[in-house]
Order: C-alpha cells, then sequence, then structure tokens
C-alpha cells in the first residue's frame, strides 16, 4: 500500500469518527434534553439521513482510485 | 404496535425533566421559527457549492479520471454542512419557554454544553410586557416578552416568542388563577 492511500484511508476514517461523534453529540441533546414532538422528529429524520449519506459516502470511497492523484 | 411506536413523532405530552406532581405544562415556547431560517438558508446555499464546482470543472475531472474523487469530496462537503443545519436545528430546539401551572421555566442553550435554566415562580410574577421590534416581528407576529418578578428587580425576557400578545395572556391568567384559586384554561 502505498503511504498516499494510508494518509488519505487514515483521513477518512477520522472524518467519519468525527462526524458520527458530532451527530451522537447532537441525537443525544434531542433525544435526552428535547421537549415535545418536535426534537424527536428533529433526532428521526437526522439519524436517518445520516445513514444514508454515510452509506452513500463509503460507497463513493470505495469507488476511489488515489493513486490518479500521483502525477505519471 | 408500529402505530404506537410512530405515536411518539405525533402526541407529547410536553413533559420535562423535573417536572413536579400534578404539575401541567400549559405552553411550550419556542423562538419563531424565522429567527433559525437565515443559518439554514446559508447553510443550505453552502451545499450546492459542489453542484457549481461540478458544473465548471467538469470536463477537467472527468480527463484526468477525479469523477469519484469529486463525487466522494461533495458527499463529505454536503455531511459537514448537513451537521451545521442539524446543529443550528437542535439550538433552536432546545431553546425552550416551559409555562405550566405553577412556574415558567426558561431554558437557554448557547452550545452543545453551554446551557442556563431560569425558574419564575407563579406567585413571583409583578407585570408582563410585550416588545415587538421592526418590520419583520410586527409582520410575523413575534416578539419579547418580558415578565417583572417580585423580587430585587429581577426580570425574566423571553426573545422572539411567536404571538407575544398571548402569552401574555396566558400568563397573567395563570398568575391571577394562583391567587383565585381557579384552574387556568388555554385553547
Amino acid at each position: 500500500m502505498l503511504p498516499l492511500e494510508i494518509i488519505f484511508n487514515i483521513l477518512v476514517a477520522g472524518i467519519f469518527l468525527v462526524y458520527w461523534g458530532v451527530a451522537f453529540i447532537i441525537l443525544y441533546h434531542l433525544t435526552r434534553f428535547g421537549i415535545g414532538v418536535q426534537p424527536k422528529k428533529f433526532a428521526a429524520a437526522f439519524l436517518f439521513s445520516s445513514v444514508v449519506f454515510s452509506g452513500v459516502a463509503i460507497i463513493l470511497f470505495m469507488n476511489i482510485d488515489i493513486n490518479l492523484l500521483i502525477p505519471q | 404496535m408500529i402505530k404506537s411506536l410512530f405515536s411518539i413523532f405525533r402526541d407529547s405530552p410536553n413533559s420535562f425533566e423535573g417536572q413536579e406532581k400534578d404539575e401541567e405544562v400549559i405552553l411550550l415556547l419556542r423562538r419563531h421559527p424565522f429567527t433559525v431560517l437565515l443559518s439554514l438558508t446559508l447553510f443550505s446555499l453552502a451545499c450546492f457549492v459542489p453542484i457549481v464546482v461540478g458544473v465548471v470543472f467538469w470536463s477537467y475531472l472527468s480527463t484526468h479520471g477525479w469523477l469519484n474523487l469529486y463525487f466522494f469530496v461533495s458527499n463529505v462537503w454536503l455531511l459537514s454542512f448537513w451537521l451545521a443545519i442539524f446543529h443550528s436545528l437542535t439550538m433552536y430546539t432546545l431553546n425552550t419557554v416551559i409555562i405550566t401551572n405553577r412556574r415558567i421555566i426558561d431554558s437557554d442553550q448557547h452550545g452543545f454544553f453551554n446551557r442556563q435554566i431560569a425558574e419564575l415562580h407563579s406567585h413571583r410574577i409583578q407585570d408582563i410586557s410585550i416588545h415587538t421590534n421592526g418590520l419583520i416581528e410586527t409582520m410575523l407576529k413575534f416578539g419579547d416578552v418580558t415578565v417583572q418578578t417580585a423580587a430585587s428587580e429581577k426580570q425574566f425576557t423571553f426573545h422572539q416568542i411567536p404571538r407575544p400578545d398571548r402569552v401574555k395572556d396566558v400568563i397573567m391568567q395563570i398568575a391571577r388563577s394562583r391567587d383565585s384559586g381557579v384552574k387556568t384554561m388555554v385553547q
């Protein structure tokens, strides 16, 4: 594996970790401190959309050939 | 089973942490949706940046074989603004004023880990004033509600509340019913 590929993979893993870390905090606040129906709706919409976007991001990440970035 | 599961998105008793026995929530107030609309519009516009970049640099990206990378980066960009949108919505949702038959609870969420809660018992309410400032607030019917307490010149201000005149009437009704012992009815 090329060093560039390793760096790229670590970077993407870091981005995903940060995203799901912040997503957890948002979901926690909405479900733990939210009063009424509205926070529950927001939490459900956010969780569903996050799963969909993350799934799409994983599929797109698997299609990337990082070697194309290196000038031949 | 499924019906009862989805009922949490329809009905809620508006219960909250620290609610006393026989304490009824009369009004649950949040700021007017217009106040969060500006940041949501800006974040939504930022979501369109990858589309513009894609349209402008499409031939360049396709000749270098960078389309997959472009789609991935666009998706990450969208994810980051999706977080920003829901951060704004979370802050908006968690900024609440709860009016119960016994007290008023003002919960201000300034950040994820920065929360301020103030409480005012109905028997300490002295007088209430409302302040609608500017064209937008007048047109969309929202404004500030200030409650003066009996304590040493302490004031409670609830900012950008929809229909402040109605809120003022409800609070006055609660304060009066507390003195007379008549139960408050809100339609």
